[in-house]
C-alpha cells in the first residue's frame, strides 16, 4: 500500500510540473500584451510601456522567463501580481480556506443527496421517488450554475430573507453557494448511482442472496450498494475537482472570496504569476483527490486491496 | 428528442417561477420619484452607523496615482483630498489649496495651502508633501497609470515656504487646474508612500474624511470616519467629520446579486443598477434611486479614418444617416439613458447644445450618398465598388458592459438595410486589436473627464512615433483649435473653440455619439445625503442613516 502511494506521489509530481509548464506556455502564447493591459492604452507613452516591460522581465526570451519563474517557485517564491504587486503565495493561502469550505460543503450536499436519491430511485424504479430523483438529476445537470445561483438568491434571500445574498462571513453565507454547487454535483451522482445500482440489482449474486433468505434491506444496503459505489466513487472524485472549478462562477455570483474569483480576475488581466500560482495549487488538490479515490477503492472493494498487495 | 422536450418544460417551469418571484417584489404600490442627487439639507440628526455600499467591480488599487479604474474613485474619494475642487458649473474652488495665482505666461501656478491639515498617519500636510505627490506621479518608478495623463504638462515644483508651492508646467494648460481636482491626483501621505512603496494601494493614507481600515480582497473595503476632518470642499454641506462611523464597500460583480442584496436589506446601497431593474426599484416603497450623468466623452463610436472607404466623408455621413441612435438607446436602456448628440457630454464646459436634434435617421439620404459614391447594391443586397464589398468591421471590447454588444448587433441590422455588411468582433484584447494593429472600422469608447481638453487625445493629429488616435483624424484646422482650446484663458473664447470642434466632428461624421452613461445608485430610504461630484462620482460626507 505504502509503495503504491509513493509511486503514485512521484507520478503526481510530474503531473504538477507538466500542468505548470502547459499553463505557462498557454499564457505566454495568448495574444495580448500584459503591459498594455496594465497601462491605460490611451495615455501610456511607448517609453513607459518599454520601461515597465523591462522591469517585469518580459523583454527576456521565453526560456529564461520560464527558468526564472520555475526556479523562484521551487524556493517558495511565487512572485508578485503584475496588477497590484501583491505577493502571490500569501494571497493564495489567504483565499484557499474559503474555497475549500465551499467545495467541502457542496461535496457533502452533492454526495448526500446524490447517493440517497440514487439508491432510492433504483429501488423504487418508476415510482414517485424515482421521478423526483430523475427530476433533481436533470435539473442539476442542465441548469447553468449562475442561473441556479440567481434563482436561489431570488427565493431564499430577496423573498424569504433566510440567507444572505452574498458575502463570505460565517456559515449562513455559505449555504446558498454550497447548495448551488451541490445541486449540480447531486445531479451527476444521482444518475450514476441509479444506473449502477440497477445494474447490480440484476446480477446473479443478488438472486443468490435472496435465495439464501437475506432481508431485502440487508441485500440492498449491505451488498448491492457496496458494489454500486465503485463506479460512483470515481465519478465523485472527478466531481469534486469539477466543484473546485465551479467555484469560479459561484464565487462571482455570490461575491465570495476565494481562489475562483482570484483566477477569474487574473485571467482577465493576464496576470501570469497569479494564474500560475493558482494552477499549481489546484493541480496539487486534483492529484491528492485522485490518490484518495484510488485508496478508497481498496476499502470498498476487497478485490482491489488484494490486487494491490500482490 | 424526448429529453429535449422535457428539458424545455423544466426551463419553462423555472422561468415562470422567476417571473412570479420578481413580480412579487415589484408590487409595492406607493409612488416614488427618482431623486436627482438627493438634497440632504433637511436630513435628520442621525449620527453613526455603518453604510454598506455594493460596488460593481473590485478596485485595482487604492493608490490613486496607480489606479486605472473608475470604480476605484468611488472608494478613494473617501480617503484622499485634492488641492482644488470643481463645481458642476466647471468653476474651480479651494480645497487643500486655499488660493492660487497663475503666472503671465500661464506656465506656473502658485498655491497657498491650508494650514493645520494632517494626514491620517499624523504626517503634516504642507508644500513638501504636495511637491512629493506631484513628483511621484511623473516618477516612472511609481508606475503611474491614468494620473500621469491628468498631470501633463507638469514639469516641476518649488517649495516657496511651508505652505506655499509653485508648480511649473512645460506649456500652458487650461485643463491642468481642473485635472488637479480629480481623485486620481489625490494627495497621499509622503511618509506612507515611502514606507509602503508599491504596497501603498493596500495601505492607503490621505487627508480625506474617512480613514482606511481594511481591504479584504474581492470581499470588502472598510473606511472609518476621520474625527479630525474639517476641510470639506464646496461640493458637500458637511465640511467636518462625516456623520456615519464607517462605510463598507462590498464588491458584488453579479448584477442580480447586487440588486438582490439591496432588496433584501443586506446592503443599504448598490451602484450601477441595470436599466431593466430601474422601474421595479422606483416602485419599491423601501428604495430610492439616485442618478447622476457622468461627464466627459459619452459612449462614442469612432470611425477609423485611416482606412478606406471610411476616409470618405460621404460614406461616413451615409452611415450617420442610416443608424437610428434614438431607437437603439430607447430599446436597450428603456428610456433610462440619455442619447448623446456630440463628442462631449452635457454638463461639461463648452458642450455644444445646438447639436441636439441635428442628426436624424434618413434611409433615403443614406442610400443616395452611397449611390453617389459609386457603391452599387449587388445581388446579395450588399453594396460593392470595383469588386470590393462594403464591409464595416465593428470591434467591441467589453463583455456586454452597458449592453454595448447589443448596440453592435442593432447597428449591424440597421446597416444591412442600406446594403452595408457589418462584421462584429467582440474581444477582450483591445490592446492588440485596436491599439497595436488598428484593425477596426468602428470602435466605441467613453471617458470620464472634467475638461473639454479631453478631446485632444482623440482628435489631434498624433505626433511622429506617438500612438495614433482612435479616430485617426488629421485636420490642421482642428489641430489648431485643439491647441488653442488647451491654453485659452478666456472662458467665452474657450467655449466658442470647443463648440466649433464639436460642430465639425458631427458635420464631418467622424463619430457616432451614442449614449450618456448615468451613474445609478439604488439605496434604502433610510440613507440620506449621498451626493455626486461634477464627474458623477458619489460623495459620502453628508450621508446619514436614519434608524
Amino acid at each position: 500500500m505504502v509503495q503504491t502511494i509513493l509511486s503514485r506521489l512521484s507520478t503526481s509530481l510530474l503531473v504538477i510540473f507538466g500542468a505548470s509548464v502547459l499553463v505557462y506556455c498557454i499564457m505566454y502564447l495568448l495574444p495580448g500584451d500584459p503591459v498594455l493591459l496594465m497601462l491605460d492604452p490611451s495615455s501610456a507613452t511607448p517609453e513607459m510601456i518599454e520601461n515597465l516591460r523591462v522591469q517585469l522581465g518580459l523583454d527576456q526570451p521565453f526560456y529564461i522567463q520560464f527558468a526564472n519563474y520555475f526556479g523562484d517557485m521551487l524556493r517558495g517564491d511565487f512572485g508578485k501580481s503584475m496588477i497590484n504587486s501583491d505577493p502571490v503565495l500569501p494571497k493564495i493561502l489567504e483565499h484557499f480556506p474559503a474555497t475549500l469550505a465551499l467545495t467541502a460543503l457542496s461535496s457533502i450536499i452533492a454526495i448526500t443527496i446524490g447517493i440517497t436519491l440514487g439508491v432510492l430511485s433504483a429501488i423504487h424504479r418508476n415510482g414517485v421517488i424515482d421521478f423526483v430523483a430523475r427530476l433533481v438529476g436533470l435539473f442539476g445537470i442542465s441548469m447553468p450554475t449562475f442561473w441556479t445561483g440567481i434563482l436561489l438568491i431570488l427565493l431564499f434571500s430577496v423573498q424569504l430573507g433566510w440567507f444572505p445574498a452574498m458575502g463570505s462571513d460565517g456559515f449562513s453565507s455559505l449555504v446558498l453557494p454550497a447548495a448551488t454547487l451541490g445541486l449540480v454535483g447531486a445531479g451527476f451522482i444521482v444518475r450514476m448511482v441509479r444506473n449502477s445500482m440497477l445494474e447490480v440489482i440484476n446480477e446473479p449474486f443478488i438472486v443468490a442472496l435472496r435465495a439464501k433468505g437475506l432481508s431485502e434491506r440487508a441485500i440492498m444496503y449491505g451488498h448491492a450498494l457496496r458494489n454500486a459505489l465503485i463506479p460512483a466513487v470515481t465519478v465523485i472524485g472527478m466531481l469534486i475537482g469539477d466543484l473546485l472549478a465551479g467555484t469560479v462562477v459561484v464565487e462571482t455570483v455570490f461575491s465570495r472570496q476565494g481562489i475562483g474569483r482570484i483566477i477569474a480576475d487574473a485571467l482577465m488581466a493576464k496576470d501570469l504569476p497569479v494564474v500560475q500560482g493558482v494552477v499549481f495549487f489546484t493541480s496539487i488538490i486534483y492529484v491528492v483527490l485522485n490518490l484518495l479515490v484510488d485508496i478508497s477503492y481498496s476499502y470498498i472493494d476487497p478485490r482491489v486491496r488484494r490486487a494491490v498487495r500482490t | 428528442m424526448n429529453r429535449s422536450i422535457s428539458w424545455m418544460k423544466y426551463m419553462a417551469l423555472a422561468a415562470v417561477l422567476v417571473m412570479v418571484l420578481s413580480g412579487c417584489g415589484a408590487t409595492g404600490g406607493s409612488t416614488n420619484s427618482t431623486a436627482q442627487a438627493s438634497g440632504g439639507g433637511q436630513a435628520g440628526q442621525a449620527e453613526g452607523g455603518n453604510l454598506t455600499f455594493a460596488l460593481a467591480t473590485s478596485p485595482d488599487t487604492l493608490d490613486p496615482h496607480r489606479s486605472g479604474l473608475a470604480v476605484t474613485v468611488r472608494a478613494i474619494r473617501t480617503i484622499y483630498d485634492n488641492l482644488v475642487v470643481q463645481l458642476p458649473d466647471g468653476s474651480i474652488k479651494p480645497w487643500l489649496a486655499t488660493e492660487w495665482s497663475v503666472s503671465e505666461d500661464g506656465k506656473s501656478y502658485t498655491f497657498k495651502l491650508r494650514e493645520g491639515v494632517k494626514f491620517h498617519d499624523g504626517t503634516p500636510f504642507n508644500a513638501e508633501a504636495v511637491k512629493y505627490n506631484l513628483d511621484r506621479v511623473i516618477d516612472p518608478a511609481t508606475k503611474a497609470a491614468n494620473s500621469l495623463a491628468l498631470i501633463r504638462p507638469y514639469s516641476s515644483s518649488e517649495v516657496i515656504d511651508e505652505y506655499t508651492i509653485k508648480v511649473n508646467l512645460e506649456s500652458p494648460s487650461q485643463a491642468f487646474l481642473g485635472n488637479l481636482s480629480q481623485a486620481l491626483l489625490g494627495i497621499v501621505s509622503p511618509t506612507a508612500a515611502q514606507k509602503y512603496g508599491d504596497q501603498l494601494g493596500k495601505n492607503p493614507v490621505g487627508t480625506g474624511p474617512y480613514t482606511f481600515v481594511k481591504w479584504d480582497e474581492n470581499a470588502d473595503i472598510v473606511v472609518a470616519k476621520n474625527k479630525d476632518y474639517n476641510w470639506g470642499p464646496e461640493t458637500v454641506e458637511n465640511k467636518a467629520a462625516p456623520h456615519v462611523d464607517t462605510i463598507t464597500f462590498k464588491i458584488v460583480p453579479e448584477e442580480a446579486t447586487r440588486i438582490g442584496s439591496v432588496q433584501s436589506s443586506q446592503v443599504l446601497a448598490a451602484e450601477t443598477v441595470p436599466p431593466q431593474n430601474i422601474a421595479a426599484l422606483k416602485n419599491d416603497p423601501n428604495q430610492q434611486l439616485l442618478q447622476a450623468n457622468t461627464v466627459g466623452l459619452p459612449y462614442t463610436l469612432f470611425f477609423n479614418l485611416r482606412k478606406a472607404p471610411w476616409d470618405d466623408v460621404k460614406v461616413r455621413q451615409a452611415i450617420q444617416s442610416a443608424v437610428d441612435v434614438e431607437s437603439i438607446v430607447k430599446t436597450l436602456y428603456l428610456g433610462n439613458y440619455e442619447r448623446a448628440w456630440s463628442a462631449l457630454s452635457p454638463g461639461i464646459l463648452g458642450y455644444n447644445a445646438s447639436l441636439e436634434g441635428s442628426i436624424n435617421p434618413d434611409i433615403n439620404k443614406a442610400n443616395q450618398l452611397l449611390d453617389e459614391q459609386g457603391w452599387v447594391k449587388g445581388a446579395d443586397g450588399i453594396r460593392a465598388k470595383d469588386g470590393q464589398k462594403l464591409t464595416l468591421r465593428y470591434v467591441d471590447g467589453s463583455p456586454n458592459r452597458e449592453k454595448r454588444n447589443d448596440i453592435a448587433a442593432i447597428i449591424q441590422q440597421q446597416l444591412k438595410q442600406v446594403g452595408i455588411a457589418v462584421e462584429v468582433e467582440i474581444t477582450k484584447d483591445i490592446a492588440t486589436v485596436i491599439y497595436q494593429n488598428w484593425d477596426y472600422d468602428l470602435y466605441g469608447n467613453s471617458q470620464v473627464n472634467s475638461d473639454p481638453n479631453a478631446l485632444y487625445a482623440f482628435y489631434h493629429t498624433s505626433a511622429e512615433g506617438e500612438r495614433p488616435t482612435l479616430s485617426g483624424l488629421s485636420d490642421p484646422k482642428i489641430d489648431e483649435l485643439l491647441e488653442q482650446g488647451a491654453v485659452e484663458s478666456d472662458a467665452d473664447k474657450r467655449v466658442e473653440i470647443y463648440n466649433q470642434i464639436q460642430q465639425y466632428l458631427i458635420e464631418q461624421a467622424v463619430i457616432l455619439p451614442t449614449y450618456v452613461f448615468p451613474y445609478t445608485v439604488a439605496a434604502s430610504k433610510k440613507v440620506e445625503g449621498i451626493k455626486f461630484d461634477s464627474l458623477g462620482y458619489p460623495l459620502f460626507n453628508d450621508v446619514r442613516i436614519q434608524p
